[in-house]
This record gives C-alpha cells, structure tokens and sequence, in this order.
C-alpha cells in the first residue's frame, strides 16, 4: 500500500498531532533512520525536550493498521513522534536497512502471540452469547417509567408558567433537573434539560434574543413531550411483555440507550459488503452534551442510501478519543451496521478497506440521486414531522441547472422543479457553504447532483436545501469539508 | 388553499406556549384562530384533527393543559411542514465561476486553516504560516482563496500583512477575485488590496487604477496614488495630483514620484524642496542620481549655512537631520563627492553648537549615516573612500572605525591584521598614553560589529555582509594579551545568567571565536579558566569553556563558591547537565565534587545538594547517563 498523506492525518488522534508530527520531521528531530529488510518495520531516534532522544518505531506488517511504538510518555496514540516518522518515510528520507533490535523483535513476537490465541480462542469456541440479567433489566425499566413521570411534570411545570418565564428563572434550576434526570438512565430527556438550561442562558444574556430562545425552548419541549409519551408506551410494553432486549426503534436511542455492534447484529439491523463513498464531512460542537461530533456522509454505492457516521468526542476525553476525518477514498465495508430510524440513519463498521474510487464508479454517482426535487421534497415532509427525527434530511438531488433568482441561490432539476438553496441557521457560521457556488472552479457539467441537507425554514414557511458537495460524474466538489 | 388560518393557529399555540397555560381559556385570539380554522376543518381530516385538538385545548382541566398544547403544536408542526412550499420563480441567472481551484482538502487540514484566516486569536499567523510552507496549493482552493482575501481586513496587522504577501506570491490567479467587489471607498482591506494588484501586475494596473481614482477615498486612494508611481506612464498624472492632494494622499504622490526618473520629476522636487524642505524625508529610498544630487547638494547648502552662521537654532538643527535621513543608502557620485567635502571639514563640523552652547552633533550624525551606507551596499568607489579615509585624516579617530570595517569587507585577512593589530595595545604605551587609549577603544568598538555566524560558516559585520576572509588568527591571541579592556555595554548575554556582569570586552572576544578552529580554542580556554578564576563568574565562563571543549576543572569549585546564594539546585542541574553532553563521566564526577568541596552550595539548599550530588557521582562513576532533572527531584524528596 502507498503511504500517503491522507493516510497519515487518518491515523492521527487529532489534526494537532498530525501537524506536531510534521514539525517534527520537517525541523530535522529524527536521526538513526533504519529499516528491516523486508520494509515491514522502521524505526528513528527523535529528540525530545529530554536528553535522551525518544526511538520510535513503525510495523508495517500490516499496512492498514500499522503498530506504532514510542517511549515518549504521551497518552495520545499515535503519538507525534510516531506520526513524524511517518513523515520521514512520505518525504523519501533514507532509512538503512538494520538487524530488529532486540526490544522491538520481543514486543513484535508477543503480540504476534496474542494475536495469534485470539484468533484460535474465536476458532475454537465462538462468543457465547451474554446472559441477561433480566431481574436488573426490569428495575431499570421501572426507573426509567419513574424518570419519565418526573421529566413530564417538569415539563408540565414549565408551560403552566410559560415559557417566556423561562428568562426570569435560573439556569441552574434545569441544569440541576438534567442531573437529577441521570439517576433514571435517561440520558435523552437529559439531554433536552441541558439545552433548556443553555436556551435560559442565551435569554438571560442576549434579551434581544429572548424570541428566539424561546422558540428554540419550543421546539425541544414539543421533542422531549413526544419522547416522554411514545417512550412510556414503549417501555410500559416491554414490562408487560418482559422483553428486555434492544428492539429496532429510534425511541432506544431517545431515551439514551447506546447501540452495540452485536445488539445491531441481532435485531438484523446490518448489510453485507457495502461500498460507501464520502459526500462530505464536518465537525460540530454540542454545547449541551460537551461533546465535539465528527459527522460524515456516505453514499452507498449499490443501494444509493445516504447514511451518516457520527464519531462523538466529549470534551473531558478529547484526548483519548480519535477525531475522524474527511475520507476520499471508496470503502468497501464486509459488515455495515445500521442504526433505526428512517433515512440518513447512522451506521458503523468494524473494519473496512480503502481504495481509489475508479472513473466508472464515479460517473454513476450522480446517477443514484433522487429521480428529481419533488420526491426528495416529499421524501423530506414524511421524515421531518415525526417529532422524534431531526427535522432535516440528507438528500442528493439532479442538478438541471443552478443560478441566481435576484440574489437567492436555486437549484432547478431537469424536470423543471425548484428549490431554494440556503445555510441551514442551526448548522452555524462555520457550516455556511451556499455562497461558496457562486465561486465554484468551472461550471457544473451535465448530468451532476447536489448534495445538502433539505430543511423546513419556518421564515419563508418553505423547505430549502442546505448544499454541502456538488457531485459531478468525474469528482465531488465538497463545499463544507 | 389559503394557509393562512393555520398558520395564525399554529403562532396562537406557541403564543399560548410562552404566556403559561394558565391563561388560555382567555385566549379570545387563540379561540378566533380556531374558529378561523373551521373551514379547512371541513375540507380535510389532518385540519379537522388539529381543530378537534386546539377546542379539546381550550376546554381541558389545567392539570393536563400543558401536555395537550404540546400535542396540538406537533401536530400544528407537522401539518406545516407537509404544507411547506419549495422553489423560487423568476429568471434563473447562471452561477459565477473562478472563484479559484479545487483541491482535495481533508477536514483536519482545511477547518485550522479557515478559522485561522476568519476568526481572531493567538496562533493564527503560525498556522497560515506553517500551511502555506506545507501546502501553497491549498490557499487557490476556492474555499480559502475568498477567507485569504478577506482576511486583508484582519484586525491583527501581522496576520493581514502575511495574507496580502500571500496573494502576492500566488500571482494574476487571484487577481479578478481582489477585483471583485472592491470599494473604492473602502477601509483599510480595500487599500491592501490595490497594493497586492499592483504587486502582481506592476506598471500593467495602471489603466485599472487610473480609472479606480476618481471614485477613490481615504485609504484607498491613498494606495491607489502610491501605485501609480510603479509606472512612468503615470507621471504627468502625479504631477497633476500633487496640486490638488492634500495631507496623506499628497505625500503618496511625494512617495510616488521619488522613485520617478525624468527631468520634470527632478525638477519638481527641486521646487518642491525649497518649499518644503520636509519633503526630503520622501527621498530617503530614491536611488536615482538625481535625488542623490538634490540630497548631496541641499546637505552641503546647510552645512555651509551652520559653518558661516554658527550658533544653531533649533529649526536648523532639525532640518539639518531629516535631510540626514534622506541620505538612505545613497552612493551616487553627486553623494561621494559630498562625502569627500564633508569629511575633510569635520573638525569643523563638530564644533558647530546650539544657541544654547550645546553641541549639535552634526559630524557624529553624518559619520553615523556613512557607517550604515558602508554596511549595506557593496564595494565600489565609497567603500574605497572609506578604506583612505583614516589615512588621510589621522586626526578623526572615528575614522578608524570607518576604515577598519572598510578593510574588513575588502582587504585580505593578513593585511587587515598588519595594518590595524597595532591600535590594539598589548603593553602600556610609553608616550601618548591617551590618543592611543582612544584609538584602542574604538577598535574595539569597531570589532563590537563584528560576529562570528556558525550558520553562514563565515564572519560578518553588523548588516549582513560578510567579511572579506576569516578572521587573522593573530586577532584572537592579541586579545587575550590587551592591556586596555573597558568598553561600554552594548549588548545582553548569552546566557541568562543575569547575576553575572559579564565584561564587554569578553562578550566581544567571544562572538569573534569560531568554535571549530582549534586555534582559537588552543588560545581561548587558557584565557577564559584565568577570567573565570579573576572574576569568579563560574556559569559564563564555564559555558565558554565547554562550548570550546574546555573544562573549569581546578577553579570551578572556588568560583562557584564566591557567590554561592545564586546556586539554587535547578541552575547547578543545568550547568552539569550541560557539561555531561561534553566531558567525559568521571571529570562530571570530579566538578561535582570540587563544587561540594569549596562549601558552593546554596545554604538554603544545602540538605538538597548533599542528596543529589553524592548520587550523581556515584551514578555517574557506575557508568550511567548524568540524570535527568526529575530524577533530582525525586532523590531530594
């Protein structure tokens, strides 16, 4: 495999590090370069603010997931010295060939042995499935249906003083609320007092805001109500039924349950060797939850689904977690999971490979969008008023033409039907990508596709896409990242 | 179907929403929208199911009002939603292109970069600067080319100043987009980018800026009159300018027409000059011989004005020296010529005083801007005039300086040496003890520009020239052996060692060493263990001493011990963790233990110092590395 850039950021745990790694090599830190024989390990010195110089090395052996080494102290994995020596070895420095010293030939040996117990310990009995704890299940369901009538008569409490009183109270109170709600394993409705809590903080230090805040305060009390009934209704039946298990609802997620592979697995929620293309990629920050949210768009090749990825990085643990990045290869994916829901729906993966997208498989991306914007609209409308889905939807749409209507941006399919383009408000500043297609490098060939998030703007009363790549059959022109 | 009832509905529910549930059975608008709603109730289901739920609304108990208004208003949500329009008729203009390239950027790569072009804060000019060494590519992506420009406007001088010299090493790429939507009557981002134009395209802008004038105002006209002058073409239109401008955009045209070479020019700036004789300060970086002549000529008009006058008033003096700013690094001939006049009267010239007796310093302001013309332009004919100008005014001991920095750039090493060793004296002289004193000192002060650069491999004098061949060798021992060695400080240290009052002369001796010379380590480690020893200033010395190969073994201890409150633990770590990248394991040890031997510690850490010393040694003479700074903290623990 080819060492390349790409490949490089995407094996750092941030950009940060990536750019120190860089540094790094480009200052000249890196000394004793050396390789095995067969190129499978290469190993430097580095020179650290200590005296004795870090040796950094890299095993190759397998080139996707390389084994990086360091004894530097630092937590981050890979660590800047290791991302460096990548560098050395993109930038062509010499590395000569050398005798595995010793320490590195043990650890290599070791964890080939793990490996290698892993694999016969799967071969020779498969994973027994977990046994359930049923009698703990059903004291959580229980908490939670408590947590539930507790969530609703603060919400009740709220709307019979309004929610313009919001202003006047204190954001602690739902900050405190949101708290007390973790002791019900209730991490959604949890999450909506947070918000609560930052919408009393806008009020109280922008009043020119207030309107805005409380409709913000609106929305997530209409969310929070609907998750409280449906999920009462939800978990009052699995009590009754005794059923305890995941089951293939977006209530599961609402209501905070964390989905693993295996659950996904077995609700049948999963598809076998996908190919998946990035239409684009972006990172946001939750305030509410502190968390940074990596989120990725992918088009499925075969299906023509639009599906996300969405990597959550909360702050306290940033630097333990691994930030993604845009990809711009084609993945070729054996096990996809899928999470419930009903378009965009998220999904992850266990392990996948990498490849150059080919000409062909491009010029028939455009090809998967929607037949035109009438049914992406509807498509839209369906998914957004159910209360418990975000009221936006991915969409890739034909392109008949694009321009300007005055100083409006609109896309015009080939069947003649319009919409208007524009930044979707909650996305911020620094998701704002419409102006960006009035810049674009050429004009947008025949036979391309947009896409954006399509969303109802209660301003003009109108649904309008959010444009974030322009899909041409030879590349994608991303807007955003 | 008019919409409207629902949506004065729906606005009555969130009304209702913000205003408590307390008060909705007086709602009269709320009950009037519902009766509004009536129609579209009859004509289809979803309206009738949400009219059914706003008259359940307003007729429920007060316990479940809350809970039913939210129903009612994700209904309302809903019903809006799937009634939502789409599209926008009117003539469909196409789309502009060429807002740049497109590249394919990773999120982690391009996100740094756009906040770092659009958003304030520390760190911004090191990310724009690191990515641009890294990937120049990345800054035509139409993504970044546009937050590039706008970044002109960044409130951070450093960070605008490093975008428009991006835009400008771009090249014509970016020009149409600095052109697009450019106010002529625009702020300071608007100026900067007339500058980065002009900077690309050069005498080819000035159709465009001719017609961008009319309509430009402050800043920008301001830039757009400074571009005009990069064409000859435009002369006449200066000329034009300069009666009508005033303030800030006349002295643009005074700039512009500085480095205009025509006769017109040359004589509106004689005019000019008698006017204003200020102006001059706009000559400082003409190079053109005519505004050497009108420099060279007004600087001797005024000089023979003070000399006949005497008694210099105030307005005269200042005249005098900004019209000594606008000599710049002039070497026409009219300036040579000057010079030769100048220097043969400055006896003269420096006795020339204020009303007030006080001396004027003319002759000293003039040798100064002679010094900094020979450091910054090559050799030619005021060079070779500054090489004869001590001989032939033995007089004018400044002219030393003068000469010998001449002779450094251009004579051979060996010459230099014979001619200038003897005004460095190695032995009291035994008759005219003050002149000599004199010319000693400002050898010395000469060789205070001179510096050895292991970067270049070469010496250089102060203003990056490099000196005709190495320093003789016989410099370095004649130093050591100088007999008169007070000299003004000039500089800081080289090491943060601040309690240390380093003598000049020895800072000056030391920045002449080439490290790599074994000469010149042969000759200097004697000298610095015999400094160290006199001066007992052990962390300079010893640096010295370690960066030439050397060893303060035999003194250390002592000098370490006449100022032992300045040895806290960490300073003495650093010194000895700095001699272990040198010396040898064992001559470590033995420092370590002259420096306890002597009583050196600090007595506040004493206790310290007897725990981690003893260890040190003892690790040390087992053949480990010198330890690092936490395995003393950890010992002393």
């Amino acid at each position: 495999m080819e060492l390349t850039e790409q490949f490089i950021l995407l094996q750092a745990p941030n950009p940060a590090a990536a750019e120190n790694g860089r540094k790094l090599s480009r200052k000249g830190s890196f000394s004793a370069h050396q390789r095995t024989e067969d190129n499978a390990v290469f190993w430097a010195e580095c020179a650290g603010s200590g005296k004795n110089p870090y040796r950094t090395s890299i095993d190759w052996t397998d080139p996707a997931a390389p084994v990086c080494r360091c004894s530097c102290p630092s937590r981050q994995f890979p660590c800047k010295h290791a991302l460096g020596l990548m560098f050395e070895q993109l930038a062509g420095k010499e590395f000569a060939p050398a005798e595995l010293p010793q320490d590195l030939a043990e650890k290599r040996e070791k964890q080939a042995a793990r490996a290698a117990k892993k694999e016969a310990s799967k071969e020779s009995a498969p994973a027994k499935p977990k046994k359930a704890n049923t009698a703990a299940q059903k004291k959580k369901l229980a908490r939670q249906l408590e947590g539930l009538d507790r969530a609703e008569q603060m919400v009740n409490d709220l709307l019979t003083s309004g929610v313009g009183a919001l202003a006047g109270t204190s954001a602690q109170t739902y900050d405190k609320l949101a708290k007390d709600l973790g002791g019900y394993y209730l991490t959604g409705p949890q999450t909506a007092f947070s918000r609560l809590a930052l919408t009393v903080r806008t009020m109280q230090k922008s009043p020119d805001q207030a309107e805005a805040s409380a409709a913000e305060a609106l929305r997530i009390l209409i969310a929070l109500h609907s998750t409280i009934r449906k999920s009462r209704v939800f978990l009052e039946a699995k009590l009754e039924a005794g059923q305890y298990s995941a089951e293939d609802t977006v209530l599961f997620e609402a209501l905070g349950g964390v989905w693993r592979l295996e659950d996904l697995h077995a609700i049948g929620a999963f598809r076998e060797n996908a190919r998946l293309v990035q239409l684009s990629f972006d990172v946001s920050y939750d305030e509410a939850r502190r968390e940074y949210i990596d989120r990725g768009w992918w088009l499925d090749l075969d299906g023509g689904q639009i599906d996300q990825t969405l990597n959550y990085r909360p702050v306290k643990a940033l630097k333990y977690v691994k930030a993604e990045d845009s990809c711009f290869e084609l993945l070729e994916v054996p096990t996809l999971y899928t999470y419930p829901g009903e378009g965009d729906r998220r999904i992850r993966w266990d392990g996948a490979v990498s490849r150059p997208l080919r000409p062909e498989e491009q010029a028939k991306l455009p090809g998967l969008a929607q037949p035109d914007l009438a049914t992406a609209v509807k498509l839209v409308k369906g998914r957004i008023k159910n209360t418990l889905l975000p009221k936006f939807m991915a969409v890739l749409v034909p392109i008949g033409r694009m321009g300007m209507v005055g100083d409006v941006f609109v896309l015009e399919d080939p069947k003649g039907g319009r919409i208007v383009l524009r930044d979707r408000p909650e996305d911020g500043a620094d998701h704002a990508s419409t102006a960006r297609l009035g810049m674009l490098p050429e004009p947008v060939p025949e036979g391309s596709a947009l896409f954006g998030l399509m969303f109802y703007d209660g301003r003009d009363r109108s649904l309008c896409l959010h444009p974030y790549s322009v899909v041409t059959p030879e590349h994608i022109i991303r807007l955003l990242y | 179907m008019n919409l409207q009832p629902l949506y004065d509905v729906k606005d009555r529910l969130e009304h209702a929403a913000i205003a408590g549930t307390g008060l909705l059975p007086e709602d009269f608008r709320l009950r009037r929208a519902a009766d509004s709603l009536k129609p579209l109730a009859e004509a289809s289901p979803v309206f009738a199911k949400l009219s059914a739920g706003v008259e359940k609304l307003l007729s429920a108990p007060p316990e479940v009002r809350g809970g039913q208004l939210l129903d009612v208003l994700a209904l309302a949500d809903a019903v809006a939603y799937t009634q939502g329009s789409a599209g926008m008729a009117g003539d469909l203009a196409p789309l502009p292109t060429g807002g740049g390239t497109y590249v394919q950027i990773s999120c982690g790569q391009i996100q740094p970069l756009l906040t770092a072009l659009t958003t304030t804060g520390s760190g911004r000019v090191e990310t724009a600067t690191s990515a641009w060494e890294v990937h120049p590519e990345f800054f035509t992506d139409f993504r970044v080319l546009p937050a590039l420009i706008s970044g002109l406007g960044d409130s951070y001088g450093e960070m605008a100043d490093r975008n428009a010299k991006i835009l400008k090493e771009l090249g014509p790429v970016v020009v149409p987009l600095l052109k697009k939507d450019l106010d002529p009557a625009g702020n300071r981002a608007m100026a900067r980018r007339v500058e980065v134009i002009t900077a690309i395209q050069g005498a080819e802008a000035s159709p465009w800026l001719r017609s961008l004038l009319p309509d430009a105002k402050k800043d920008v006209r301001e830039a757009v009159i400074t571009a005009l002058g990069a064409d000859p073409e435009n002369t006449g239109l200066l000329l034009d300018l300069i009666k009508s401008e005033r303030g800030k955009n006349r002295e643009a045209v005074l700039r512009s027409l500085s480095g205009l070479d025509w006769d017109t020019v040359k004589s509106f700036w004689a005019e000019e000059l008698v006017k204003n004789s200020d102006s001059v300060k706009f000559l400082r970086d003409a190079d053109t011989d005519w505004a050497a002549e009108l420099v060279a000529s007004g600087l001797r008009a005024r000089v023979e004005k003070m000399l006949s006058d005497g008694n210099i008033p105030p307005k005269d003096s200042e005249d005098f020296t900004c019209w000594c700013c606008a000599i710049g690094e002039k070497t026409a001939p009219a300036m040579l010529e000057f010079w030769q006049w100048a220097c043969g009267r400055m006896e003269a010239i420096d006795r020339l005083t204020t009303e007030k007796g006080k001396p004027v310093l003319a002759g000293v302001r003039l040798t100064d801007n002679l010094q900094e013309i020979l450091r910054h332009t090559g050799p030619g004919p005021l060079r070779d005039f500054c090489l004869t100008l001590w001989d032939s005014h033995p007089e004018m001991s400044r002219y030393l300086y003068i000469s010998f920095q001449a002779a450094l750039l251009s004579r051979p090493a060996a010459e230099v040496y014979e001619t200038y060793s003897p005004y460095l004296l190695t032995e009291e002289p035994a008759t005219d003890t003050e002149r000599k004193k004199t010319l000693n000192t400002v050898l010395l002060r000469a060789f205070g520009a001179v510096r050895w650069s292991s970067q270049n491999g070469q010496y250089c004098v102060s203003g990056g020239q490099s000196t005709a061949g190495p320093l003789d060798c016989r410099w370095i021992e004649r130093f050591t052996q100088a007999v008169y060695t007070d000299l003004p400080r000039t500089g800081g240290s080289p090491f943060a060692y601040y309690w240390e009052d380093v003598a000049e002369f020895d800072r000056t001796l030391m920045r002449l060493v080439n490290p790599e010379d074994g000469e010149n380590r042969k000759l200097l480690i004697p000298y610095l263990r015999k400094r160290m020893e006199k001066t007992g200033q052990a962390y300079h010395y010893s640096r010295w001493l370690l960066q030439l190969g050397g060893s303060p073994r035999g003194m250390f201890g002592k000098a370490m011990a006449k100022n032992s409150s300045a040895n806290h633990l960490y300073v003495v770590w650093n010194l000895m963790d700095e001699a272990a990248k040198v010396l040898p394991a064992e001559e470590v040890a033995a420092l370590l233990e002259e420096f306890m031997a002597a009583g050196a510690a600090r007595k506040q850490a004493l206790a310290q110092f007897q725990k981690a010393i003893p260890w040190t040694i003892e690790q040390l003479r087992a053949g480990r590395p010198f330890p690092e700074w936490d395995d003393w903290q950890n010992v002393i623990k």
